[in-house]
């Protein structure tokens, strides 16, 4: 349905309007979301996450700095970092501008009015069309820059209607889609526009916008650390002492109010931290479908080990969950360095591929970094210690992002599909408690539509199965509409009053388990695609297997018509979407002349063959003899 | 290219195009994000007619009053509802329960919001006909996609709660028929839809001498008098079935008395943006004028009264002359028969399209006691010939603007009132950019353009409009907070109201004036393609 719309308006003209179309639209259904019920409506006296929000902004507009993290903490105490808490305290200003008794302190504690409810809705939407939609326009057209307009406009479209982000921020209620959206894929930006400090300045507001963020923490900084082993021991380490400057430097204004000379005391930096960091909680809360949460059907983890047991145990799971992505950046970068070479091999490659080092140098290792993001955020959600449901928003994000750029029918599309509707239906069980049955149905009946994908009829096509993947699906979704079903015909036995929620986190993690495996695999594949695997080499300079390694990764695709699979290996190295980003830069920039010395080709005619070809010429220039 | 294959692999399996499909589903989508939105009492009267009709035996349906909302709609309607109780009997055997007045369980909000819903694809069924046998396939398809969504169904129907889609799908099909030749059927159909609602007979002099004149004479004034008899007696056997076990039961005085209430005032609580709005509003402008300069007019005390009393209840004026039922009724009949009169010789199918539509628009501009919510009566059967020519594309563009914007008053809370505005810019868009393109005329003369730059000017208004009602309240509090003992802003509090129902009954006017000019004139300036069916 997308497609096809977005295809209409492109030939009837209107495609400069697609995007504020798009733009409008989801505002309005984000609108028509907050008509429903959010989190904690009519249930005195805690409610939920809206009032803890609310109640945020109350206390950030009426007390002094240093009390925002002390004050009465049994009601609401605000536990996030202080990005959120400046967020806040502009909300609360304006919504004490326009009707103080929406923020008034204490006494506005569960305050459910239709114009209070309609401020907290729109300012969710304001946040998010400030910092989220500019953050996905631009990851659009610079991810997607090869691609064609129609393919961009879809991707916009797509990201924006990320179901789960929709549930939890426009129905549930939360600000997720500054954090973990915004500022997050804004640094995946600045990384492909090769602007590495303003990413990773970016990145540091998302993990001060909330905690959470720091399951992205090991992918993007293995990918910092990669660019600068391939920049080699001059640059990279310049470029290392300036990223972890501007870090600390950001951490420090973030904290600023809090550090002795703003603050009347040092010791006042414990209370955010504090508060940030809860390391008192157990080891999960409700049913969370993750690994203990499962494992927890059989083995009672939490009669069977003691609490730092289980701590440390989580510790070293999620080390060993993202391992395998850093180790394969690393190992990219280092296969791919270009700075130990001797002067003639260098001279030898510029005849073979006149790229300048300094513009290869680390735009090979993109493509990773999203499979790397997918890795180390699900390691985090299967085996860390004190996980949400919500928090599945996190490794969705960055599969996501690989499926908006997806044909249908490749593997990326039918995993990012798959994890997607599981995503949204592990919130099940909370979202059936906010009251937003509804809108969860409705959403994702929308979603399929619009992204042109029918579960019903996967279940249908089952056997003979095409793919594991395919298989899954359909055993997964029975299973899910069984579940639905049977939840309202039965009620369940007393003695497992949770059976329901069980039975959902026993659907769900199995899901996400794979997921986590097929970001390893598609991790080990993008680098063999990169660099080849080894014992490869041999055959250099013979173009039919310099081809191999992109078939192999798109061996993915299941796509049997040659053009298919031509279109879908250039999208496998495919969120190799930086070569073909490279390609206009370099054409934009060299025709106007502004070809800054030696950062970027002066001849743009190299680039004008297929991008394959490309990246493969690349490649096999970069691989050691 | 896949994607192509897709695509008509998917129009050979099915009956509906995917397209179909995708607006289906998308609208559904909304429709059900709605469902908790806020509700009209007619969601009460609607509920309360389901519990009489389903509780009271057929002789008590017209008598009862233990709600304030008696049952005020005739008798096919009734049955409608009758049929509509018996599933909700089961459902929540609460909602048919007489006496269980205001109830508002999440049960009957989910039943009576989704039989709106499916009683709706009637009017779907019937817009996707509408595409086959077009003159302009292409542009009926978009004509029809956009009145599927309109966003008068969205506000009447599925937020502030009625069956407008449903009748407006009957009304439809009756029109459709009358497009494909069998007016026997457009005739019946149009009497079946007097039998659900009689607001419909607004358009019914229209209906009266098309069907008269091209349908029971003969092209050379002869009297056809099998088609005659035939449309007589299929029209009272209509009424017949609707009426008989009333008449049997000797009720239809009591009937009568129910449908046509004579006891209400000139205008609504708001004040409908018709011709009697704009006299309204000189009233109080004159009033003023008078109060301040101590011009010796004669006032007329009760309207003083009545100006003070806001905008509720009747309407007396307190400078002009007073305006009664006969005088609404002359006015409307005149104009009506002006346009019989040309209808009556052009007997073809767009030209009885406009036809109904201005009777339409003139009842509603000069009516007695007319509702806001009657636009649609003009916007629907309007749409259908936007695409005619520039010139009534422009009409259409004016007169659907100004009719959607008096229809937000209807959503007073915050956040409906902003979804309402924002699918109104949304639907207005994706039909005005193709549909004009679609139409464009280079103006002919220097009077066009200036006409041209006037009527965007007034177009353009809206938005300030739109700005000054939203921000209008913020304001008025921040002011009453600032000086709470003046305590100025409260007589005030009905002028955003005011100024959208004067402004927007300027567009109205208007447009009218345009249609009924382009009418008189069609034959010779303004063919356009429907001129094709006869």
């Amino acid at each position: 349905m997308g497609r096809r719309w977005i295809r209409w308006s492109h030939k009837r003209g209107m495609r400069s309007l697609v995007v504020p179309f798009i733009f409008l639209a989801s505002v309005f259904l984000k609108l028509c979301f907050g008509i429903g019920s959010y989190s904690g409506e009519n249930t005195p006296p805690m409610y939920g996450d809206y009032e803890a929000q609310r109640h945020w902004m109350e206390i950030t507009v009426h007390l002094p700095i240093h009390q925002w993290y002390s004050y009465d903490l049994q009601y609401w105490g605000l536990d996030y970092p202080p990005l959120t808490a400046y967020v806040s305290w502009i909300c609360g200003f304006v919504a004490n501008l326009i009707n103080p008794t929406w923020v008034a302190l204490d006494s506005s504690r569960g305050i459910e009015t239709d114009s209070s409810k309609f401020f907290m809705r729109v300012s969710v939407v304001v946040f998010d069309a400030l910092i989220y939609i500019p953050a996905v326009l631009v990851f659009s057209r610079t991810w997607f820059g090869a691609r064609s307009k129609r393919t961009q406009d879809l991707a916009f479209l797509l990201l924006i209607l990320f179901p789960a982000l929709f549930l939890v921020d426009f129905g549930h209620f939360q600000y997720n889609s500054i954090m973990l959206e915004g500022f997050t894929i804004m640094a995946l930006n600045f990384f492909a526009t090769e602007h590495d400090l303003l990413g990773a300045v970016s990145f540091v507001l998302s993990l001060g916008f909330k905690q959470m963020a720091l399951y992205y923490a090991p992918a993007i900084g293995s990918y910092l650390v990669a660019k600068c082993i391939l920049s080699g021991p001059t640059d990279g380490g310049r470029l290392f002492i300036r990223l972890g400057f501007a870090t600390v430097a950001t951490f420090i204004l973030l904290f600023l109010p809090w550090i002795p000379p703003f603050s009347a005391s040092p010791t006042l930096i414990i209370d955010p931290i504090s508060r940030i960091f809860p390391f008192a909680r157990g080891l999960f809360e409700d049913k969370v479908a993750n690994f203990w949460c499962a494992s927890n059907v059989i083995i009672k983890w939490k009669k069977w080990a003691a609490q730092e047991m289980l701590v440390k145990a989580a510790a070293i799971l999620t080390f060993l969950g993202f391992l395998p992505s850093v180790i394969v950046m690393g190992k990219v970068a280092w296969d791919l360095k270009v700075w130990n070479k001797s002067p003639e091999e260098k001279l030898v490659e510029t005849k073979d591929d006149p790229k300048p080092e300094e513009s290869s140098s680390h735009t090979p290792i993109l493509p990773l970094l999203p499979y790397a993001l997918l890795n180390s955020s699900m390691s985090f959600f299967l085996f860390s210690f004190q996980v949400h449901e919500k928090t599945i928003l996190l490794p969705l994000m960055p599969l996501m992002l690989l499926f908006s750029g997806a044909t249908p029918g490749s593997e990326v599309y039918q995993w990012g599909a798959l994890g997607s509707n599981v995503a949204v239906f592990s919130m099940w069980p909370l979202l059936q408690k906010d009251g937003l049955s509804l809108p969860y149905f409705a959403l994702i009946f929308l979603w399929n539509r619009v992204v042109g994908y029918d579960p019903i009829g996967i279940i249908y096509t089952a056997f003979p199965f095409k793919s594991f993947v395919h298989l899954m699906s359909a055993g997964v979704y029975a299973a899910v509409i069984f579940l639905h079903f049977s939840e309202q015909i039965i009620s369940p036995p007393a003695r497992y009053p949770d059976l329901f929620p069980v039975l959902n986190v026993l659907i769900s993690t199995p899901v996400f388990v794979c997921l986590w495996l097929w970001s390893i695999k598609c991790c080990v594949q993008v680098s063999w695609a990169l660099t080849g695997p080894s014992g490869f080499e041999e055959a250099d300079g013979q173009p039919q297997h310099r081809k191999r390694p992109s078939i192999a990764v798109n061996d993915a695709s299941q796509m049997r018509s040659s053009f298919v699979a031509k279109s879908d290996r250039t999208r496998a190295v495919s969120l190799g979407p930086a070569q073909g980003k490279r390609v206009r830069r370099s054409s934009t920039r060299s025709a106007a002349g502004t070809a800054s010395s030696t950062a970027l080709p002066s001849s743009p005619s190299v680039f004008r063959g297929t991008i394959d070809s490309s990246v493969m010429e690349g490649r096999a220039a970069a691989s050691p003899k | 290219m896949q994607l192509e294959a897709d695509t008509s692999s998917a129009s050979r399996t099915t009956w509906l195009d995917p397209s179909a499909w995708d607006i289906l589903i998308l609208s559904t989508v909304i429709k059900v994000l709605l469902f908790p939105a806020y509700r009209s009492t007619d969601f009460e009267v609607h509920r309360n007619w389901l519990a009489i009709t389903h509780s009271l035996p057929i002789s008590q349906w017209y008598y009862d009053t233990t709600s304030e909302w008696t049952l005020d709609y005739p008798p096919f309607f009734a049955y409608f509802e009758k049929i509509l109780s018996i599933p909700a009997s089961f459902v929540d055997p609460k909602i048919v329960d007489l006496n269980n007045l205001n109830y508002d369980s999440w049960s009957v909000i989910l039943y009576q919001r989704t039989t709106v819903i499916v009683t709706e694809l009637v009017l779907g069924a019937v817009l996707l006909k509408f595409i086959r046998g077009a003159v302009d396939p292409p542009t009926q398809r978009i004509i029809s996609a956009s009145l599927f969504l309109h966003p008068g169904f969205l506000i009447i129907d599925h937020i502030h709660f009625q069956y407008n889609g449903f009748m407006f799908g009957i009304l439809l099909w009756s029109i459709l028929m009358a497009r494909n030749g069998s007016k026997l059927a457009s005739g019946i159909l149009f009497a079946v839809l007097l039998n659900f609602k009689h607001i419909y007979m607004y358009l019914a002099p229209a209906y009266f001498v098309y069907l008269l004149r091209s349908f029971c004479l003969s092209p050379s004034g002869q009297i056809e008098i099998k088609n005659f008899l035939a449309l007589a007696n299929a029209v009272i056997a209509v009424f017949i079935s609707s009426l008989a076990p009333f008449a049997l039961m000797g009720q239809i005085q009591q009937l009568l008395s129910r449908l046509f209430p004579f006891t209400r005032g000139l205008n609504h609580a708001y004040w409908a943006p018709n011709a009697w709005a704009l006299v309204t509003a000189v009233d109080r402008v004159l009033l003023k004028y008078a109060k301040s300069t101590g011009t010796d007019l004669h006032i007329n005390l009760a309207g003083v009264a009545s100006t003070s009393r806001g905008l509720v209840g009747d309407t007396v004026f307190a400078v002009l002359p007073n305006v009664k039922p006969l005088h609404t009724f002359t006015i409307t009949l005149a104009l009506q028969s002006i346009i019989l009169i040309k209808l009556w010789f052009h007997p073809t199918y767009k030209s009885f399209l406009t036809a109904l539509t201005l009777c339409g628009y003139s009842s509603y501009l000069f009516g007695w006691h007319v509702h806001e919510k009657a636009v649609l009566l003009i916007l629907i059967p309007l749409s259908l010939l936007a695409a005619e020519r520039h010139a009534y594309f422009r009409t259409f563009v004016i007169a659907t603007v100004a009719g959607i914007f008096s229809l937000f008053p209807l959503l007073f809370t915050p956040a409906e009132s902003n979804i309402g505005v924002l699918y109104s810019i949304l639907w207005f868009a994706l039909l005005y950019l193709p549909l004009s393109k679609r139409v464009y005329e280079f103006p002919k003369s220097l009077s066009y353009v200036i006409l041209d730059v006037l009527e965007k000017t007034y177009l353009g208004g809206f938005v300030f409009l739109q700005i000054f009602v939203a921000a209008f309240p913020v304001v008025a509090s921040w002011n009453s907070r600032r000086d709470e003992i003046h305590n100025s802003g409260n007589s005030m509090e009905f002028l955003p109201l005011m100024v959208t129902s004067v402004y927007c009954a300027v567009g109205m006017v208007w447009g009218f004036m345009r249609l009924i000019f382009i009418y008189l004139h069609e034959d010779t300036t303004y063919q356009g393609q429907l001129s094709t069916i006869q």
